[in-house]
Protein backbone atom coordinates (compact mmCIF):
# COMPACT_ATOMS: atom_id res chain seq x y z
CA UNK A 1 0.00 0.00 0.00
CA UNK A 2 1.26 3.52 -0.81
CA UNK A 3 2.30 5.29 2.40
CA UNK A 4 0.39 8.41 3.39
CA UNK A 5 3.74 10.15 3.78
CA UNK A 6 7.12 9.10 2.57
CA UNK A 7 10.19 11.24 3.22
CA UNK A 8 13.46 10.04 1.68
CA UNK A 9 16.90 11.45 2.41
CA UNK A 10 15.51 14.88 3.21
CA UNK A 11 18.12 17.57 3.74
CA UNK A 12 17.37 21.18 4.57
CA UNK A 13 20.12 23.75 4.81
CA UNK A 14 19.08 27.31 5.64
CA UNK A 15 20.69 30.38 4.09
CA UNK A 16 23.72 30.94 6.24
CA UNK A 17 24.59 27.25 6.27
CA UNK A 18 22.63 25.90 9.25
CA UNK A 19 21.78 22.26 8.60
CA UNK A 20 18.32 21.80 10.11
CA UNK A 21 17.48 18.40 8.63
CA UNK A 22 20.16 15.94 7.56
CA UNK A 23 19.37 12.87 5.45
CA UNK A 24 16.07 12.23 7.22
CA UNK A 25 13.87 9.38 6.00
CA UNK A 26 10.56 8.19 7.37
CA UNK A 27 7.34 6.57 6.21
CA UNK A 28 3.88 6.99 7.70
CA UNK A 29 1.38 4.35 6.65
CA UNK A 30 -2.15 5.31 5.66
CA UNK A 31 -4.42 5.37 8.73
CA UNK A 32 -1.51 5.60 11.17
CA UNK A 33 -1.29 7.89 14.19
CA UNK A 34 2.37 8.76 14.10
CA UNK A 35 4.33 10.48 16.87
CA UNK A 36 7.22 12.63 15.67
CA UNK A 37 9.30 13.50 18.71
CA UNK A 38 12.48 15.36 19.47
CA UNK A 39 13.96 18.19 21.48
CA UNK A 40 13.55 21.86 20.52
CA UNK A 41 15.62 22.64 17.44
CA UNK A 42 15.90 18.96 16.43
CA UNK A 43 14.35 19.57 13.01
CA UNK A 44 10.72 18.51 13.58
CA UNK A 45 9.10 21.78 12.51
CA UNK A 46 11.52 22.19 9.61
CA UNK A 47 10.62 18.71 8.35
CA UNK A 48 6.93 19.62 8.61
CA UNK A 49 7.56 22.91 6.83
CA UNK A 50 9.29 21.04 3.98
CA UNK A 51 6.36 18.61 3.71
CA UNK A 52 3.77 21.39 3.59
CA UNK A 53 5.65 23.89 1.39
CA UNK A 54 6.47 26.53 4.00
CA UNK A 55 10.15 25.71 3.54
CA UNK A 56 12.04 24.81 0.38
CA UNK A 57 13.73 21.42 0.18
CA UNK A 58 17.52 21.40 -0.26
CA UNK A 59 17.58 17.75 -1.40
CA UNK A 60 15.63 14.53 -1.01
CA UNK A 61 12.07 13.61 -1.89
CA UNK A 62 8.72 13.93 -0.13
CA UNK A 63 5.65 12.06 -1.30
CA UNK A 64 2.11 12.45 0.02
CA UNK A 65 0.00 9.41 -0.90
CA UNK A 66 2.54 8.75 -3.66
CA UNK A 67 2.36 12.32 -5.03
CA UNK A 68 5.60 14.30 -5.16
CA UNK A 69 5.16 17.26 -2.79
CA UNK A 70 7.60 19.43 -4.76
CA UNK A 71 6.95 18.57 -8.42
CA UNK A 72 3.19 18.09 -8.09
CA UNK A 73 2.76 20.38 -5.11
CA UNK A 74 -0.83 21.48 -5.77
CA UNK A 75 -2.18 17.94 -5.75
CA UNK A 76 -0.09 16.98 -2.73
CA UNK A 77 -1.08 20.05 -0.70
CA UNK A 78 -4.78 19.50 -1.30
CA UNK A 79 -4.43 16.27 0.75
CA UNK A 80 -2.66 17.80 3.75
CA UNK A 81 -3.95 19.86 6.66
CA UNK A 82 -1.53 21.66 8.95
CA UNK A 83 -1.99 22.97 12.46
CA UNK A 84 1.26 24.82 13.07
CA UNK A 85 2.98 25.55 16.33
CA UNK A 86 2.72 29.34 15.90
CA UNK A 87 -0.49 31.31 15.38
CA UNK A 88 0.14 32.30 11.76
CA UNK A 89 -3.11 34.18 11.19
CA UNK A 90 -4.46 37.64 10.49
CA UNK A 91 -5.12 38.55 14.12
CA UNK A 92 -7.67 41.22 13.16
CA UNK A 93 -9.89 38.69 11.37
CA UNK A 94 -12.67 36.65 12.97
CA UNK A 95 -12.58 32.84 13.35
CA UNK A 96 -15.14 32.46 10.55
CA UNK A 97 -13.13 34.66 8.17
CA UNK A 98 -9.92 32.78 8.93
CA UNK A 99 -11.44 29.38 8.27
CA UNK A 100 -13.46 30.63 5.30
CA UNK A 101 -10.43 32.11 3.51
CA UNK A 102 -8.41 28.93 3.87
CA UNK A 103 -11.40 26.90 2.68
CA UNK A 104 -11.48 29.16 -0.36
CA UNK A 105 -7.77 28.66 -0.99
CA UNK A 106 -8.44 24.93 -1.05
CA UNK A 107 -11.09 25.47 -3.73
CA UNK A 108 -14.16 24.55 -1.64
CA UNK A 109 -17.34 26.04 -3.16
CA UNK A 110 -19.13 28.68 -1.11
CA UNK A 111 -22.20 26.68 0.04
CA UNK A 112 -20.14 23.65 1.02
CA UNK A 113 -17.64 25.89 2.80
CA UNK A 114 -20.34 27.58 4.84
CA UNK A 115 -21.81 24.26 5.94
CA UNK A 116 -18.39 22.95 6.90
CA UNK A 117 -17.53 26.15 8.82
CA UNK A 118 -20.76 25.86 10.82
CA UNK A 119 -19.90 22.25 11.68
CA UNK A 120 -16.37 23.16 12.76
CA UNK A 121 -17.42 26.20 14.81
CA UNK A 122 -19.86 24.01 16.66
CA UNK A 123 -17.40 21.12 17.03
CA UNK A 124 -14.78 23.37 18.60
CA UNK A 125 -17.25 25.41 20.73
CA UNK A 126 -16.48 28.58 18.82
CA UNK A 127 -20.06 29.50 17.95
CA UNK A 128 -20.33 32.28 20.52
CA UNK A 129 -16.95 33.71 19.50
CA UNK A 130 -17.40 33.85 15.72
CA UNK A 131 -17.63 37.65 15.59
CA UNK A 132 -14.63 38.37 17.81
CA UNK A 133 -11.27 39.19 16.26
CA UNK A 134 -8.67 36.44 16.71
CA UNK A 135 -6.49 38.65 18.90
CA UNK A 136 -9.32 39.00 21.44
CA UNK A 137 -9.60 35.23 21.98
CA UNK A 138 -7.98 33.26 24.80
CA UNK A 139 -5.03 30.94 24.07
CA UNK A 140 -7.23 27.86 24.07
CA UNK A 141 -9.79 29.40 21.72
CA UNK A 142 -7.02 30.51 19.38
CA UNK A 143 -5.74 26.93 19.25
CA UNK A 144 -9.24 25.72 18.38
CA UNK A 145 -9.45 28.18 15.46
CA UNK A 146 -6.13 26.90 14.16
CA UNK A 147 -7.38 23.32 14.34
CA UNK A 148 -10.66 24.20 12.63
CA UNK A 149 -8.67 25.90 9.87
CA UNK A 150 -6.54 22.77 9.38
CA UNK A 151 -9.65 20.62 9.03
CA UNK A 152 -11.79 22.78 6.71
CA UNK A 153 -10.93 20.73 3.61
CA UNK A 154 -11.13 17.32 5.35
CA UNK A 155 -7.47 16.46 4.75
CA UNK A 156 -6.41 12.83 4.36
CA UNK A 157 -3.16 13.60 6.19
CA UNK A 158 -3.36 15.87 9.22
CA UNK A 159 -0.12 17.31 10.60
CA UNK A 160 -0.28 18.68 14.11
CA UNK A 161 2.73 20.60 15.36
CA UNK A 162 2.35 20.79 19.14
CA UNK A 163 -1.44 21.21 19.04
CA UNK A 164 -1.94 21.07 22.81
CA UNK A 165 0.80 23.51 23.83
CA UNK A 166 -0.71 26.03 26.22
CA UNK A 167 -4.23 24.62 26.25
CA UNK A 168 -6.16 23.66 29.38
CA UNK A 169 -6.80 20.11 30.50
CA UNK A 170 -10.41 20.13 29.33
CA UNK A 171 -9.56 21.08 25.75
CA UNK A 172 -6.64 18.68 25.72
CA UNK A 173 -8.89 15.77 26.66
CA UNK A 174 -11.55 16.87 24.21
CA UNK A 175 -8.95 17.20 21.48
CA UNK A 176 -7.57 13.75 22.18
CA UNK A 177 -11.06 12.31 21.84
CA UNK A 178 -11.63 14.17 18.58
CA UNK A 179 -8.29 13.18 17.10
CA UNK A 180 -9.01 9.56 18.01
CA UNK A 181 -12.36 9.82 16.15
CA UNK A 182 -10.74 11.41 13.11
CA UNK A 183 -8.09 8.69 13.02
CA UNK A 184 -10.70 5.94 13.35
CA UNK A 185 -12.57 7.53 10.44
CA UNK A 186 -9.46 7.14 8.26
CA UNK A 187 -7.45 10.36 8.66
CA UNK A 188 -3.75 9.74 8.95
CA UNK A 189 -2.23 11.89 11.69
CA UNK A 190 1.33 13.01 12.27
CA UNK A 191 1.75 14.56 15.69
CA UNK A 192 4.66 16.41 17.23
CA UNK A 193 4.47 17.12 20.92
CA UNK A 194 6.56 17.42 24.04
CA UNK A 195 3.88 15.66 26.10
CA UNK A 196 4.93 12.02 26.10
CA UNK A 197 1.66 11.06 27.80
CA UNK A 198 -0.11 12.28 24.67
CA UNK A 199 2.07 10.08 22.48
CA UNK A 200 1.56 7.07 24.69
CA UNK A 201 -2.18 7.55 24.60
CA UNK A 202 -2.67 8.35 20.91
CA UNK A 203 0.16 7.14 18.68
CA UNK A 204 0.80 3.72 17.17
CA UNK A 205 4.23 4.43 15.69
CA UNK A 206 6.94 6.79 16.84
CA UNK A 207 10.04 8.39 15.38
CA UNK A 208 12.56 10.38 17.40
CA UNK A 209 14.60 13.04 15.69
CA UNK A 210 17.75 14.69 17.06
CA UNK A 211 20.12 17.09 15.32
CA UNK A 212 18.20 16.71 12.06
CA UNK A 213 18.39 12.91 11.91
CA UNK A 214 16.02 10.11 12.87
CA UNK A 215 17.69 8.40 15.82
CA UNK A 216 15.02 5.85 16.62
CA UNK A 217 11.85 4.67 14.93
CA UNK A 218 9.34 1.90 15.54
CA UNK A 219 5.97 0.81 16.93
CA UNK A 220 4.97 2.29 20.29
CA UNK A 221 5.03 -1.18 21.89
CA UNK A 222 8.75 -1.46 21.23
CA UNK A 223 9.34 1.78 23.09
CA UNK A 224 7.11 0.72 25.97
CA UNK A 225 8.74 -2.70 26.23
CA UNK A 226 12.18 -1.10 26.51
CA UNK A 227 11.38 0.89 29.67
CA UNK A 228 8.88 3.45 28.46
CA UNK A 229 8.81 6.29 25.95
CA UNK A 230 10.54 8.77 28.24
CA UNK A 231 13.57 6.54 28.81
CA UNK A 232 13.79 5.73 25.10
CA UNK A 233 13.44 9.40 24.21
CA UNK A 234 16.15 10.54 26.61
CA UNK A 235 18.52 7.77 25.52
CA UNK A 236 17.91 8.42 21.84
CA UNK A 237 18.43 12.15 22.11
CA UNK A 238 21.57 11.72 24.20
CA UNK A 239 20.11 13.20 27.38
CA UNK A 240 19.90 10.29 29.84
CA UNK A 241 17.90 10.63 33.10
CA UNK A 242 21.26 10.49 34.94
CA UNK A 243 22.46 13.53 32.98
CA UNK A 244 19.32 15.44 33.86
CA UNK A 245 19.51 14.46 37.53
CA UNK A 246 23.16 15.53 37.63
CA UNK A 247 22.29 18.80 35.92
CA UNK A 248 19.48 19.50 38.36
CA UNK A 249 21.75 18.82 41.34
CA UNK B 1 -8.01 18.55 -7.08
CA UNK B 2 -11.69 18.38 -7.86
CA UNK B 3 -12.30 22.15 -7.72
CA UNK B 4 -9.55 23.13 -10.13
CA UNK B 5 -11.04 23.99 -13.51
CA UNK B 6 -8.75 24.18 -16.53
CA UNK B 7 -5.67 24.06 -14.27
CA UNK B 8 -6.79 27.22 -12.48
CA UNK B 9 -7.98 27.19 -8.86
CA UNK B 10 -10.66 29.83 -9.55
CA UNK B 11 -12.17 29.68 -6.08
CA UNK B 12 -8.70 30.07 -4.56
CA UNK B 13 -7.90 32.98 -6.86
CA UNK B 14 -11.17 34.74 -6.05
CA UNK B 15 -10.53 34.14 -2.34
CA UNK B 16 -7.19 35.98 -2.54
CA UNK B 17 -8.97 38.98 -4.08
CA UNK B 18 -12.01 38.80 -1.78
CA UNK B 19 -9.83 38.52 1.30
CA UNK B 20 -7.84 41.60 0.36
CA UNK B 21 -11.02 43.56 -0.36
CA UNK B 22 -12.30 42.62 3.11
CA UNK B 23 -9.00 43.78 4.62
CA UNK B 24 -9.22 47.09 2.76
CA UNK B 25 -12.73 47.65 4.02
CA UNK B 26 -11.33 47.41 7.54
CA UNK B 27 -9.14 50.47 6.83
CA UNK B 28 -11.26 52.65 4.47
CA UNK B 29 -9.82 55.95 5.73
CA UNK B 30 -6.26 54.89 5.05
CA UNK B 31 -7.03 53.11 1.77
CA UNK B 32 -9.54 55.42 0.10
CA UNK B 33 -10.38 58.58 2.05
CA UNK B 34 -6.74 59.71 2.40
CA UNK B 35 -5.98 59.80 -1.37
CA UNK B 36 -9.39 61.33 -2.14
CA UNK B 37 -8.83 64.05 0.44
CA UNK B 38 -5.30 64.72 -0.78
CA UNK B 39 -6.58 64.96 -4.38
CA UNK B 40 -9.38 67.25 -3.26
CA UNK B 41 -6.81 69.64 -1.75
CA UNK B 42 -4.71 69.62 -4.94
CA UNK B 43 -7.78 70.17 -7.10
CA UNK B 44 -9.05 72.96 -4.86
CA UNK B 45 -5.69 74.79 -4.80
CA UNK B 46 -4.98 74.37 -8.51
CA UNK B 47 -8.55 74.70 -9.68
CA UNK B 48 -9.62 77.67 -7.59
CA UNK B 49 -6.64 79.36 -6.01
CA UNK B 50 -3.63 79.06 -8.35
CA UNK B 51 -5.30 77.91 -11.56
CA UNK B 52 -7.16 81.10 -12.52
CA UNK B 53 -3.84 83.05 -12.32
CA UNK B 54 -2.08 80.72 -14.77
CA UNK B 55 -2.51 81.03 -18.51
CA UNK B 56 -3.97 78.09 -20.38
CA UNK B 57 -1.59 75.31 -21.45
CA UNK B 58 -2.15 74.05 -24.99
CA UNK B 59 -5.61 75.63 -24.83
CA UNK B 60 -6.54 73.82 -21.60
CA UNK B 61 -7.36 75.29 -18.19
CA UNK B 62 -4.63 74.63 -15.64
CA UNK B 63 -6.92 72.31 -13.62
CA UNK B 64 -7.53 70.21 -16.73
CA UNK B 65 -3.77 70.10 -17.37
CA UNK B 66 -2.82 69.18 -13.82
CA UNK B 67 -5.64 66.66 -13.09
CA UNK B 68 -4.09 63.72 -15.05
CA UNK B 69 -0.86 64.23 -13.11
CA UNK B 70 -2.68 64.26 -9.76
CA UNK B 71 -4.61 61.18 -10.84
CA UNK B 72 -1.47 59.35 -11.94
CA UNK B 73 0.38 60.20 -8.71
CA UNK B 74 -2.49 58.68 -6.74
CA UNK B 75 -2.73 55.62 -8.99
CA UNK B 76 1.01 55.00 -8.52
CA UNK B 77 0.80 55.47 -4.75
CA UNK B 78 -2.32 53.33 -4.37
CA UNK B 79 -0.81 50.50 -6.45
CA UNK B 80 2.53 50.55 -4.67
CA UNK B 81 1.09 50.84 -1.16
CA UNK B 82 -1.49 48.15 -1.81
CA UNK B 83 1.05 45.60 -3.04
CA UNK B 84 3.71 46.35 -0.42
CA UNK B 85 1.26 46.31 2.48
CA UNK B 86 -0.51 43.18 1.25
CA UNK B 87 2.70 41.19 0.81
CA UNK B 88 4.62 42.56 3.77
CA UNK B 89 1.69 42.37 6.21
CA UNK B 90 1.19 38.70 5.29
CA UNK B 91 4.88 37.99 5.79
CA UNK B 92 5.14 40.02 8.99
CA UNK B 93 2.21 38.22 10.62
CA UNK B 94 3.17 34.92 8.95
CA UNK B 95 -0.28 34.24 7.54
CA UNK B 96 1.28 34.04 4.11
CA UNK B 97 1.76 30.42 5.20
CA UNK B 98 -2.00 29.93 4.78
CA UNK B 99 -1.53 30.44 1.05
CA UNK B 100 1.77 28.56 0.87
CA UNK B 101 0.28 25.33 2.25
CA UNK B 102 -2.76 25.57 -0.03
CA UNK B 103 -3.05 24.28 -3.60
CA UNK B 104 -2.44 27.71 -5.14
CA UNK B 105 0.04 28.24 -7.97
CA UNK B 106 2.55 31.10 -7.96
CA UNK B 107 0.73 32.66 -10.90
CA UNK B 108 -2.59 32.57 -9.02
CA UNK B 109 -0.96 34.26 -6.02
CA UNK B 110 0.57 36.98 -8.21
CA UNK B 111 -2.59 37.53 -10.27
CA UNK B 112 -4.71 37.66 -7.08
CA UNK B 113 -2.42 40.27 -5.56
CA UNK B 114 -2.47 42.35 -8.76
CA UNK B 115 -6.26 42.12 -9.05
CA UNK B 116 -6.54 43.60 -5.54
CA UNK B 117 -4.12 46.33 -6.65
CA UNK B 118 -6.27 47.17 -9.67
CA UNK B 119 -9.41 47.20 -7.48
CA UNK B 120 -7.82 49.74 -5.12
CA UNK B 121 -6.39 51.96 -7.87
CA UNK B 122 -9.67 51.88 -9.80
CA UNK B 123 -11.62 52.89 -6.67
CA UNK B 124 -9.08 55.66 -5.98
CA UNK B 125 -9.24 56.92 -9.59
CA UNK B 126 -13.05 56.88 -9.74
CA UNK B 127 -13.26 58.83 -6.47
CA UNK B 128 -10.82 61.47 -7.75
CA UNK B 129 -12.71 61.78 -11.05
CA UNK B 130 -15.95 62.36 -9.13
CA UNK B 131 -14.27 65.05 -6.99
CA UNK B 132 -12.79 66.68 -10.09
CA UNK B 133 -16.16 66.57 -11.83
CA UNK B 134 -17.57 68.72 -9.03
CA UNK B 135 -14.89 71.32 -9.91
CA UNK B 136 -15.62 70.96 -13.63
CA UNK B 137 -12.18 69.59 -14.49
CA UNK B 138 -12.98 66.18 -15.94
CA UNK B 139 -12.58 65.37 -19.58
CA UNK B 140 -11.73 61.97 -21.07
CA UNK B 141 -10.97 62.00 -24.79
CA UNK B 142 -10.28 58.26 -25.07
CA UNK B 143 -11.71 55.90 -22.45
CA UNK B 144 -9.74 52.93 -23.85
CA UNK B 145 -6.46 54.82 -23.66
CA UNK B 146 -7.36 56.05 -20.16
CA UNK B 147 -8.05 52.48 -19.00
CA UNK B 148 -4.82 51.29 -20.63
CA UNK B 149 -2.72 53.75 -18.63
CA UNK B 150 -4.49 53.17 -15.32
CA UNK B 151 -4.25 49.37 -15.61
CA UNK B 152 -0.68 49.24 -16.99
CA UNK B 153 0.70 51.66 -14.40
CA UNK B 154 -1.21 49.83 -11.63
CA UNK B 155 0.41 46.61 -12.83
CA UNK B 156 3.92 48.12 -12.92
CA UNK B 157 3.73 49.59 -9.43
CA UNK B 158 1.82 46.59 -8.10
CA UNK B 159 4.65 44.32 -9.26
CA UNK B 160 7.28 46.71 -7.93
CA UNK B 161 5.39 46.76 -4.63
CA UNK B 162 5.42 42.96 -4.52
CA UNK B 163 9.22 42.96 -4.99
CA UNK B 164 9.67 45.49 -2.17
CA UNK B 165 7.14 43.65 0.01
CA UNK B 166 9.14 40.44 -0.42
CA UNK B 167 12.50 42.13 0.14
CA UNK B 168 11.72 44.42 3.09
CA UNK B 169 12.81 43.35 6.55
CA UNK B 170 11.22 46.34 8.30
CA UNK B 171 8.51 48.98 7.85
CA UNK B 172 11.34 51.49 7.34
CA UNK B 173 12.62 49.62 4.28
CA UNK B 174 9.05 49.26 3.03
CA UNK B 175 8.63 53.00 2.61
CA UNK B 176 12.18 53.79 1.37
CA UNK B 177 11.47 53.42 -2.37
CA UNK B 178 8.37 55.59 -2.08
CA UNK B 179 10.16 58.36 -0.20
CA UNK B 180 13.40 58.45 -2.21
CA UNK B 181 12.26 57.56 -5.73
CA UNK B 182 8.53 57.39 -6.41
CA UNK B 183 7.47 60.72 -4.87
CA UNK B 184 10.43 62.82 -6.18
CA UNK B 185 10.28 61.27 -9.66
CA UNK B 186 6.54 61.79 -9.94
CA UNK B 187 6.91 65.47 -8.98
CA UNK B 188 9.56 66.11 -11.66
CA UNK B 189 7.71 63.93 -14.18
CA UNK B 190 5.39 66.68 -15.35
CA UNK B 191 2.52 66.62 -12.86
CA UNK B 192 2.43 70.40 -12.56
CA UNK B 193 4.38 71.61 -15.57
CA UNK B 194 5.26 70.94 -19.19
CA UNK B 195 8.81 69.95 -20.16
CA UNK B 196 9.17 73.35 -21.83
CA UNK B 197 8.67 75.08 -18.49
CA UNK B 198 11.79 73.39 -17.12
CA UNK B 199 15.15 75.12 -17.69
CA UNK B 200 16.84 73.38 -20.67
CA UNK B 201 19.61 71.91 -18.51
CA UNK B 202 16.98 70.17 -16.32
CA UNK B 203 14.80 68.74 -19.10
CA UNK B 204 16.54 65.37 -18.82
CA UNK B 205 14.66 65.01 -15.51
CA UNK B 206 11.53 64.57 -17.61
CA UNK B 207 12.85 62.80 -20.72
CA UNK B 208 14.76 60.20 -18.69
CA UNK B 209 11.96 59.72 -16.17
CA UNK B 210 9.39 56.93 -16.68
CA UNK B 211 6.81 58.92 -14.70
CA UNK B 212 6.85 61.55 -17.42
CA UNK B 213 5.66 58.97 -19.97
CA UNK B 214 2.95 57.63 -17.63
CA UNK B 215 1.62 61.13 -16.90
CA UNK B 216 1.94 62.17 -20.52
CA UNK B 217 0.01 59.08 -21.65
CA UNK B 218 -2.80 59.65 -19.19
CA UNK B 219 -2.90 63.36 -20.02
CA UNK B 220 -3.20 62.53 -23.71
CA UNK B 221 -6.10 60.15 -22.99
CA UNK B 222 -7.88 62.83 -20.97
CA UNK B 223 -7.30 66.14 -22.75
CA UNK B 224 -5.42 65.16 -25.93
CA UNK B 225 -2.28 67.06 -24.87
CA UNK B 226 0.94 65.28 -25.75
CA UNK B 227 4.61 66.11 -25.24
CA UNK B 228 6.27 62.83 -26.30
CA UNK B 229 5.71 60.18 -28.96
CA UNK B 230 2.99 58.10 -27.35
CA UNK B 231 4.06 54.70 -28.77
CA UNK B 232 7.41 55.23 -27.03
CA UNK B 233 5.69 55.64 -23.65
CA UNK B 234 3.40 52.66 -24.25
CA UNK B 235 6.30 50.44 -25.36
CA UNK B 236 8.43 51.51 -22.40
CA UNK B 237 5.56 50.76 -20.01
CA UNK B 238 4.79 47.36 -21.55
CA UNK B 239 8.49 46.46 -21.41
CA UNK B 240 8.65 47.43 -17.73
CA UNK B 241 5.52 45.38 -17.05
CA UNK B 242 6.97 42.33 -18.82
CA UNK B 243 10.35 42.55 -17.05
CA UNK B 244 8.75 43.00 -13.63
CA UNK B 245 6.29 40.14 -14.29
CA UNK B 246 9.14 37.72 -15.05
CA UNK B 247 11.10 38.98 -12.05
CA UNK B 248 8.17 38.55 -9.65
CA UNK B 249 7.32 35.11 -11.06
CA UNK B 250 10.95 34.09 -10.54
CA UNK B 251 10.95 35.38 -6.94
CA UNK B 252 7.78 33.43 -6.17
CA UNK B 253 9.07 30.27 -7.83
CA UNK B 254 12.25 30.25 -5.70
CA UNK B 255 10.25 31.29 -2.63
CA UNK B 256 12.25 34.50 -2.09
CA UNK B 257 10.95 36.20 1.05
CA UNK B 258 8.11 33.69 1.24
CA UNK B 259 9.46 30.26 2.03
CA UNK B 260 12.12 29.41 4.61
Amino acid sequence: MTPALSVSNLRKVYRGGTVAVDDLSLAVEEGDFFGFLGPNGAGKSTTIHCITGIATVTSGTIKVFGIDAVKDYRKARSLVGLSPQEFNVDVFATPVQIVDWVGGYFGIPSAERKKRIDELMERFDLTEHVKKPFRALSGGLKRRVILARALIHKPKLLILDEPTAGVDVELRLDLWRYLGELNRDGTTILLTTHYLEEVERLCRNIAIVAKGKIVRQGPKEEFLAGGGIEGAYLAATGATPDHIAAGAA
Amino acid sequence: MENVIGHVNWIGLWTIIRREMQRLLRVPIQAFVAPWLSALMFIFIFGYVVGPRIATIGGHKYLQFVLPGILMMNVVNAAFLQATSQVYFQRFMKFVEEALVAPLSYVEMIVGTLAAVVFRTAATAVGILIIAAVFGGVQVVSVVEFMFWVVIVSGIFGLLGIVIGLWAKSFEQLSALNIFFITPLSFVGGVFNTVEMLPPFLRWLAWGNPFFYFINGLRHSMIGFNEAPEPLGALLSLAMLAILSVWVWRLFSVGYGLRE
